[in-house]
């Protein structure tokens, strides 16, 4: 029969339609970071070659070279990458520690005024850190901390999205598996780490996350916190790279791409987590 | 219930870290940056000058342009992000073959940081950059896209959205997944079309989601930082010279913290009254959140 075919035409030319759409939108997002990648694999000088006018040459990395990356390790890149992971991963495990504590004393006891102090934890995420940046300077003067790495680390330790998080999470979790284990004559201790916390492990992974990022993002606090600049983070340490070579491109988009690469090869496997826990936030929030 | 036996020694350990850091790290600079805008430094002393620093402030022509240009970028770059972020979302929630590629792809600018993000779009906009490389196939002349007191603010706003919307979509993910199929389902048999449905049922069904991600833009929007410090620096001419750089020279460049504390006060003051009207007329009720 014949009637199938402008149905199946229909059908064709709306899917090539829907992707040629996505295409394009995925397309905007992939650009700049594909530039930059093929740009940070040429030479300087051939950084701007096939643009004027515009080849798709220009978007493949032809010649290829690595001059780049060599060139920005010379220049100590390496040092300021390990800091940043230092200053982020230190926050994240102080972070889950003291996030989860209080999450699951929020989810399991109940106290005088709970709610309000929740809703202070709840408030307290949502003013963003620029807002007290500037004032947070002044109270590490007071504390002593300028240009010094607790600076950095401290203050980001204790957050209310990742309390938030884990006391949504616990509070779920069946009272009757606590209640089971009280009776067994388990402490409170042994509750806590031997049945909420491997019930936990997406939470974990989610608050993680989010603890890990937002200090591998930070950039105004560490300008301020860390003047003398002896400690660099990767932000910090671009920003100045930026200023100071400014006309090494293909060395700026080695930087940019390290400094961009690391968090998604990390988002990337567990996104799932890290989307949840924004989601639920939100959702919540 | 467990309540009967809480252990108050164990309850105190568990909250302390946490309480004590938000309440020295979040909560005391507040009060700090309200009680420094009280005091200018003299010779080296902190003198107590009342409300000084905020006649000083209010009969500064500087400080009207820069609240101008900060009022004016928000008013632009919100609507845009929201709606930019659930056009989005409303890709990623599709279903069909093929479509976890996609999602990926729109993903990748959260792994990117904003200050990345600006070194590699100032590049892609420099003269000789790759933008105006493709606008000169369609036979559009280079614009001085980062340098020209005219469109500066608005090259900020397209890098702020671009590196934005990943993270506003995900939000609104979270949101048009609790809405039930069931909905959607009816409308459709009531003959219902896609446009019908988007604005008669997602978006009213959306709101508290749209709510919470129009409040939280809007906080990091009225305090953007990192793009016109490390782009124009205020510049040209003072276009792109949002409130929260002219605090950060008033305190960091010409050294007056108490003008910076004035300012970041005004700040946070004005989008606090912005967050509670958008809380009054969009929840239709005042009630708590």
């Amino acid at each position: 029969m014949m009637h199938g075919t402008p149905h199946a035409l229909k059908k064709g030319i709306g899917f090539g339609l829907k992707h040629a759409a996505y295409l394009a939108i995925a397309f905007i997002f992939v650009l700049p970071l594909w530039w930059a990648i093929v740009s940070s694999l040429r030479p300087n000088t051939e950084v701007f070659a096939d643009i004027f006018p515009f080849t798709a040459k220009a978007l493949i990395p032809s010649p290829f070279s690595l001059e780049a990356y060599q060139g920005v390790f010379d220049r100590g890149f390496g040092l300021i990458i390990a800091n940043t992971m230092f200053v982020a991963i230190v926050t994240m495990i102080g972070g889950l520690i003291v996030n989860g504590m209080a999450g699951f004393a929020f989810a399991v006891f109940d106290f005088k005024s709970k709610n309000a102090i929740l809703t202070l934890i709840i408030i307290s995420f949502m003013l963003p850190f620029e807002a007290i940046a500037l004032p947070l300077y002044t109270v590490t003067l007071q504390l002593g901390w300028l240009d010094n790495v607790a600076a950095l680390i401290v203050p980001s330790v204790a957050n209310g999205l990742a309390v938030f998080l884990f006391y949504q999470f616990f509070k779920e979790v069946p009272k009757d598996y606590l209640e089971a284990a009280k009776l067994d004559g388990a402490s409170w201790f042994d509750v806590l780490v031997r049945i909420y916390v491997p019930l936990s492990i997406p939470t974990c992974i989610s608050a993680g996350l989010l603890l890990f990022v937002f200090q591998w993002e930070a950039f105004l606090w560490p300008l301020l916190a860390m003047p003398s600049q002896q400690f660099k983070v990767i932000q910090v340490g671009m920003a100045a790279f930026q200023q100071q070579y400014q006309t090494i491109w293909n060395q700026l988009f080695a930087v940019s791409v390290i400094t961009a690469l690391i968090p998604i090869a990390l988002l990337l496997p567990l996104q799932r987590y890290y989307v949840q826990g924004l989601a639920s936030a939100g959702i919540k929030g | 219930m467990v309540r009967s036996k809480t252990p108050l020694f164990l309850l105190a350990v568990l909250l302390a870290p946490a309480l004590v850091g938000l309440v020295v790290f979040r909560l005391y600079p507040i009060a700090l940056a309200v009680s420094d805008s009280f005091f200018n430094m003299l010779r080296g002393n902190q003198v107590f000058v009342g409300l000084d620093n905020y006649v000083a402030l209010f009969t500064d022509s500087a400080f009207w342009k820069s609240l101008q240009v900060t009022l004016w970028f928000n008013l632009l770059i919100n609507p845009i992000q929201i709606a930019l972020a659930l056009g989005l979302a409303l890709l990623y929630v599709q279903k069909f073959k093929g479509v976890a590629f996609y999602r990926v792809l729109f993903l990748i600018p959260i792994g990117v940081s904003l200050p990345t993000a600006v070194i590699i779009w100032r590049i892609m906009l420099s003269p000789d950059g790759l933008a105006n490389g493709v606008l000169n196939i369609a036979g559009i002349p280079g614009q001085p896209w980062l340098t020209s007191e005219s469109l500066a603010l608005y090259s900020i706003i397209a890098i702020a959205t671009w590196k934005g919307i990943s993270y506003w979509m995900i939000f609104i993910i979270g949101g048009l997944q609790n809405i039930s199929p069931e909905i959607y389902d009816a409308a459709r048999i009531d003959g219902a079309r896609a446009w019908q449905r988007l604005i008669f049922i997602t978006i009213p069904l959306l709101k508290p989601t749209l709510l919470f991600v129009l409040v939280a833009d809007v906080s990091i929007n009225f305090l953007l930082f990192a793009p016109i410090f490390m782009i124009t620096q205020g510049g040209p001419a003072d276009s792109t010279n949002v409130l929260m750089y002219e605090a950060f020279k008033s305190g960091f460049i010409f050294g007056d913290m108490g003008r910076a504390m004035s300012i970041i006060v005004v700040v946070v003051a004005i989008l606090l009254v912005i967050v509670g009207l958008q809380f009054r007329l969009l929840n239709g009720k005042p009630e708590k959140k």
